[in-house]
């Protein structure tokens, strides 16, 4: 983690002086009454950035490159499968609908991501979208994206 | 009208047969959500806050409340059986509740447990209800100094007491409040970092924030590890669970210690229900007259700390009602739905909605008693939950987190907000960062500016105004305090270090 904190000392120190410059630049830091909209945001700048120097100095004194902090191997694979199939989902939502959208989505990690049997992959799948559905299209009356088949 | 009449008043709503409904669903949903292990209240409270749109504000916080109080009956049951705590108030009750089940005792732990955390509860209620108005006549009085100081208080504590790595704690919380600057500025009207996308223009919305922390976050936190359960077999007919004469002459007053050591690490800001426990154990075990069975199945190791958790839990109602500023991660979340139902958090909030405040503690002893006997009757209906797999767990969880981000204004943009933060939380969680003070800081961002920008104001730009109000002076330098510590604290072992350096 070492390493990491390295990293993120550094990016957390830039994003810190942009925060401020932004805030100098383009928002008043004072005005006639007193603190402006920009007041605030640079002393966020200011305060983030000493951390983030905290942070850098404190891991470049400790010893090693310490653990890593991402899985590797299967645990690493599992990860990135159910982040892409979300992101799917999310990209899909227009076409696919929420209600069949979930569906499909449970199905694919149920039947091809942990190797559940098709039956209870699309049980699981069909209850949740039915649910789904009662809860927040019948009984909350949130206008889901529906999809290209009307449902 | 005083307390009583308050109360009455309270009860007549609580006991409508709607909020009577929410009460049984929140403490019902929150036994389930402590009981299994990755996923803690503060996730529950984020991913059911969605469902409560639409809802009478009263009956939504008796819901989400339910939640709350009653994961921290549930998080006993996967300590005990399990030896995995469902949340971290329960990691403390692992060490004797399981020796106990192991030793056949996993029903008078149980039952213990249950019956400590209903006496906690319910003086927890009481300390509350009596408490809160005193609180609030006080901060009736405050100015916008006064109100910052609170809330620079609150950020601070949160923070120091999160986590090993203070530095980090302070990042989160800093990062925090710049999210929370995103937005139109409310005093100047200025748009400030929205890169020119509307959807920005409004600020960085709290519910999707923290349904990608807290919801997606611990899911894909989850997901790489496989956890293998065993469930120790136990039996848990009513006989089974009651303690005996002897477990309660042991009990008593390790539960009536809990109680009120709980509810008052609960009213302060950060310290919330897992400190509490941990204390209550530690100081069971220096009043005890048999310290060695500590850890062995000491049924105090088991009384105290479960009724301390849920005197905290009560605890962490006081500053959040009557001051607006929440002490904890979840309490935290419960302000962010407050503002959404369009109350405003404050002293005032007694005044103007008692109706809110006052059906919701009623709600809090029916839900305590709804929770005993859930907790009694149906134990074995909670232990079958445990044996869902995670691998079918997690992606339902995910599901309700898309769709409960989306119910909130019907807006992809949200979802891949709520994504994004999913993945942050991730990472903060694996870094050691906190999100709780991250989320904490967005909450309370907008009022703390508004107090500081208002002060400044008064004061004519001069810092003093901090220091030469009493009350203001006294919670300044308490955050000034809570800020040093850890400071002060990384640098001696900074200077330790490379003495222990320069020796070698």
């Amino acid at each position: 983690m070492r390493r990491t904190d390295q990293v993120s000392g550094l990016v957390l120190l830039v994003f810190a002086v942009w925060f401020s410059a932004v805030a100098w630049t383009y928002y008043p830091y004072w005005s006639d009454t007193g603190p402006g909209s920009a007041f605030l945001p640079v002393w966020l700048g200011v305060a983030m950035g000493a951390l983030a120097l905290l942070l850098l100095v404190g891991a470049s004194r400790r010893e090693g490159p310490g653990t890593p902090w991402l899985p590797e191997g299967d645990g690493l694979r599992k990860l990135l499968v159910v982040l892409g199939a979300v992101v799917l989902f999310i990209l899909a939502l227009p076409v696919a609908g929420m209600i069949l959208g979930t569906g499909l989505f449970l199905v694919g990690i149920l039947r091809f991501l942990e190797r559940y049997p098709w039956l209870q992959s699309l049980g699981i799948a069909v209850a949740t979208s039915l649910a789904n559905y009662l809860v927040f299209t019948y009984w909350l009356r949130v206008p889901f994206p529906v999809s290209l088949l009307g449902f | 009208m005083g307390v009583l009449d308050n109360l009455v008043m309270g009860f007549s709503i609580a006991l409508t047969p709607f909020n009577l409904f929410m009460a049984l669903a929140g403490v019902t949903v929150g036994t389930f959500i402590g009981a299994l292990p990755g996923i803690g209240p503060v996730s529950g409270v984020a991913l059911l806050l969605p469902l409560t749109f639409g809802m009478p504000p009263t009956s939504a916080i008796i819901m989400l409340a339910g939640i709350y109080y009653g994961s921290q009956y549930g998080g006993t049951i996967t300590s005990v059986l399990i030896n995995t705590p469902g949340e971290s108030a329960s990691v403390v009750t692992c060490i004797d509740g399981y020796q106990m089940a192991l030793q056949g005792r996993a029903g008078p732990a149980l039952g213990i447990a249950t019956f400590g955390s209903f006496i906690a509860g319910t003086l927890g209620v009481v300390l509350l209800m009596l408490m809160s108005p005193t609180l609030v006549r006080w901060a009736l009085s405050f100015g916008p100094p006064e109100t910052f100081a609170l809330m620079f208080l609150g950020l601070t504590t949160v923070t120091g007491l999160t986590g090993e790595h203070a530095v980090k704690g302070y990042i989160s919380m800093v990062f925090g409040l710049m999210l929370s600057m995103v937005g139109f500025d409310i005093i100047s009207g200025d748009a400030r970092y929205t890169g020119n996308i509307p959807e920005m223009l409004d600020g960085i919305d709290f519910l999707p924030v923290a349904i990608g922390l807290f919801g997606m976050g611990e899911v894909l936190v989850g997901a790489e590890n496989v956890v293998d359960m065993q469930i120790l077999n136990a039996r848990y007919g009513l006989r089974d669970v009651l303690p005996s004469a002897a477990d309660w002459a042991r009990s008593w007053w390790a539960i009536a210690r809990g109680s009120v050591l709980g509810f008052f690490i609960g009213i302060l800001p950060g310290a919330g229900s897992t400190i509490a426990s941990f204390l209550s154990y530690s100081v069971e075990k220096k009043v005890a007259r048999h310290p060695e069975e500590f850890g062995r199945g000491a049924i105090e190791g088991v009384a105290g700390p479960e009724s301390a958790n849920n005197a905290a839990s009560a605890g962490a109602m006081v500053p959040l009602l009557s001051l607006g500023i929440p002490g904890s991660g979840t309490t935290a979340i419960l302000l962010g739905g407050l503002m959404m139902w369009g109350l405003r958090p404050g002293p005032l909030l007694f005044e103007k909605n008692p109706d809110f405040v006052w059906g919701l503690i009623a709600s809090m002893y029916v839900g305590n008693v709804m929770l005993v006997i859930l907790n009694i009757a149906f134990i074995p209906m909670f232990v079958r939950a445990l044996r869902l797999p995670y691998n079918i767990l997690m992606p339902l969880i995910i599901v309700f987190c898309i769709t409960g981000t989306y119910a909130y204004q019907n807006r992809v943009w949200d979802v891949g907000v709520m994504l994004a933060f999913g993945v942050l939380g991730y990472a903060m969680k694996k870094l050691d960062y906190s999100p709780a003070a991250l989320t904490l800081a967005l909450v309370l961002g907008p009022l703390a500016e508004r107090a500081l920008r208002q002060s400044l104001i008064i004061s004519d730009a001069g810092l003093g105004i901090f220091f030469l109000r009493p009350i203001s002076a006294v919670l300044t330098t308490a955050a000034l305090v809570a800020v040093a510590v850890p400071v002060v604290r990384t640098l001696v072992g900074l200077a330790r270090r490379r003495r222990a350096s320069a020796w070698a």
